[in-house]
């Protein structure tokens, strides 16, 4: 109680943000979690949801595009990104404006950079007609008929998103590097190669795994792409959490799966800081 | 020297593909049918047509869902900031083993996936008649903004010193007054390019709109629902009214899209 009164005014100010959390995102997810192991009208403990689930093709369908989609995405983000950045920290002029034109994709709300998608990926869209012009295909291809084409369709989309974030992230950590390391390695006669792999890359590891990081969880809980773009042909696991609510009507096998998401998400940050990143730990 | 061209030629095949697709949205809203509804669509516009935007202001469509957006978006702010910026600045004054927690809290939340908290979102919203309203949707906006907002603001408030609270109270403040006056006003400009951020980011909305409407659309909803209906050029007008504001906004605030931000604008 003493250390209430000494400070009423600090958690006054901190209140408001506090309970709405605990209120609004806490309580949800946890009520979320229970669901998952309820009946529908009953509200008994049950298994059946998952049991339900597992026995979905199209639980496992999901399960499996969302893995694929982010971990064929952040390969590809990372990659990409790590080429731009290097560009751009290479030149010397109009730096400002290729980063200017760059960031447009960010501005760009989700489900719009979507209805985009769909001009370009449809079957008399823009990429179909390039490969017809390039004369790579002659006939149309279905991009969102299912299967891998669909799922690097949904990838390039969220790429085409996000790509400026992850850019700058990098740029950013590659600009944090000091250039006496670059000295020092030009006057050791290290090649251009052997200074990425032994300096650049080691010191860009803090930057990467951020971003590598916040990427993979938004990658996990993608939503708006793969709805406007593959509809329910091809799930991931927040579309079919959405169908299970949305469509047939039923909360707790909505739970279930939305839990089955929040545990992947868990897991994978779980993995990547205690097996990778102290891996690469012990080899520095 | 070869190096540098061949950075070039990355950049510019790298702004090219970005650009592109911006191009194409204008294009599909502007362009007649026949531009389009064709195997082998052009890449330019070459029948020139007004008639999808006129559509769009003309139908009775827009206005409903124009004005949600704006308000939605508009309070959601306003709230956002009123909530998010006097606990900012608590944690920012706190001390690191703390603050590190509270940070560290607010990035947890965002590892929560929108589906998990929407759903029993929506099933509380039925029950309590907040389904299609304007303030259940701003209190679902919320949900994702303020601890984003928390935490750019955090960064603002720790770059004010201290020593300037210690001199106001010395000049005879007190506690209140010196955050009211000297505070305050120091983190307005980050408090507003934060309040920009939100706005923006419910203006965008999708998800949470998604669960908590059956027929009072926000703009995101509406094009939606032209896109469901197979409609290209009227979601198209449409998506091109959504990102306009949202350009502008981004390029003024480009400066501060700075790393440290970014990890925390990172929307799905």
């Amino acid at each position: 109680m003493r250390w209430l009164k000494r400070y009423r005014m600090e958690t006054l100010l901190l209140a408001p943000l506090v309970i709405y959390i605990l209120g609004l995102t806490v309580v949800p997810v946890l009520r979320a979690i229970v669901m998952g192991f309820q009946k529908k009208g009953t509200e008994e403990w049950t298994l059946d949801n998952y049991r339900y689930l597992f026995s979905r093709p199209e639980f496992s369908d999901a399960f499996w595009n969302t893995l694929i989609i982010t971990v064929v995405g952040l390969s590809l983000q990372i990659a990409i990104g790590l080429i731009v950045a290097l560009s751009l920290k290479h030149i010397t002029k109009g730096k400002g404006i290729f980063r200017t034109l760059t960031m447009i994709p960010m501005g760009v709300p989700t489900l719009v950079s979507g209805v985009t998608m769909i001009y370009i990926f449809a079957t008399s869209g823009y990429l179909n007609e390039l490969l017809y012009d390039l004369k790579l295909s002659e006939v149309p291809i279905d991009w969102a008929a299912g299967g891998f084409s669909t799922l690097m369709m949904i990838v390039v989309a969220d790429m085409w998103k996000v790509m400026p974030i992850v850019v700058l992230l990098l740029l950013a950590g590659l600009e944090s590097i000091s250039d006496d390391v670059y000295e020092a390695a030009k006057v050791d006669g290290a090649t251009p190669w052997q200074t990425f792999w032994r300096i650049t890359l080691p010191l860009l590891r803090p930057s990467i795994t951020m971003a590598l990081i916040l990427r993979a969880i938004d990658a996990f809980r993608i939503f708006e792409l793969p709805l406007v773009l593959a509809g329910r042909n091809t799930p991931v696991l927040s579309t079919y959490a959405y169908t299970e609510y949305g469509t047939y009507n039923n909360p707790y096998t909505s739970g279930a799966a939305s839990t089955i998401l929040l545990l992947m998400i868990v897991a994978f940050i779980f993995l990547y800081m205690f097996v990778v990143e102290r891996k690469g730990g012990d080899v520095q | 020297m070869r190096g540098r061209w061949l950075a070039y030629l990355v950049l510019v095949i790298f702004t090219f593909v970005m650009i592109v697709p911006v191009y194409i949205m204008v294009k599909v809203s502007l362009s007649a049918p026949q531009d389009v509804m064709t195997q082998h669509p052009p890449y330019w516009i070459e029948n020139f047509t007004w008639e999808h935007w006129s559509r769009m202001f003309e139908s009775g469509n827009l206005w409903e869902p124009l004005r949600k957006s704006l308000t939605v978006a508009t309070l959601t702010t306003l709230l956002g900031v009123v909530a998010a910026a006097p606990a900012s600045y608590v944690i920012s004054r706190m001390g690191r083993k703390w603050k590190y927690t509270f940070v560290l809290g607010l990035l947890f939340t965002r590892m929560f996936p929108d589906v998990g908290i929407a759903l029993p979102i929506a099933v509380n919203f039925i029950k309590w008649n907040l389904v299609d309203t304007d303030l259940g949707l701003i209190l679902a906006h919320l949900i994702p903004n303020l601890p984003f907002l928390a935490w750019i603001l955090v960064g603002t408030f720790e770059t004010i010193p201290r020593d300037l609270e210690q001199a106001a109270y010395i000049d005879g403040a007190s506690r209140l007054e010196a955050l009211r006056k000297v505070v305050f006003p120091l983190a307005a400009p980050g408090i507003a390019v934060g309040a920009l951020f939100v706005w923006l980011n419910s203006w965008n909305e999708f998800t949470y709109a998604l669960y908590l409407t059956v027929s009072e659309r926000t703009l995101p909803l509406q094009t939606y629902y032209f896109i469901n209906r197979g409609d290209w050029f009227q979601s198209a007008s449409y998506s091109v009214l959504i990102t306009i504001p949202v350009v502008i906004i981004t390029f003024f605030l480009q400066r501060y899209l700075k790393a440290g931000y970014l990890s925390g604008a990172v929307k799905g």
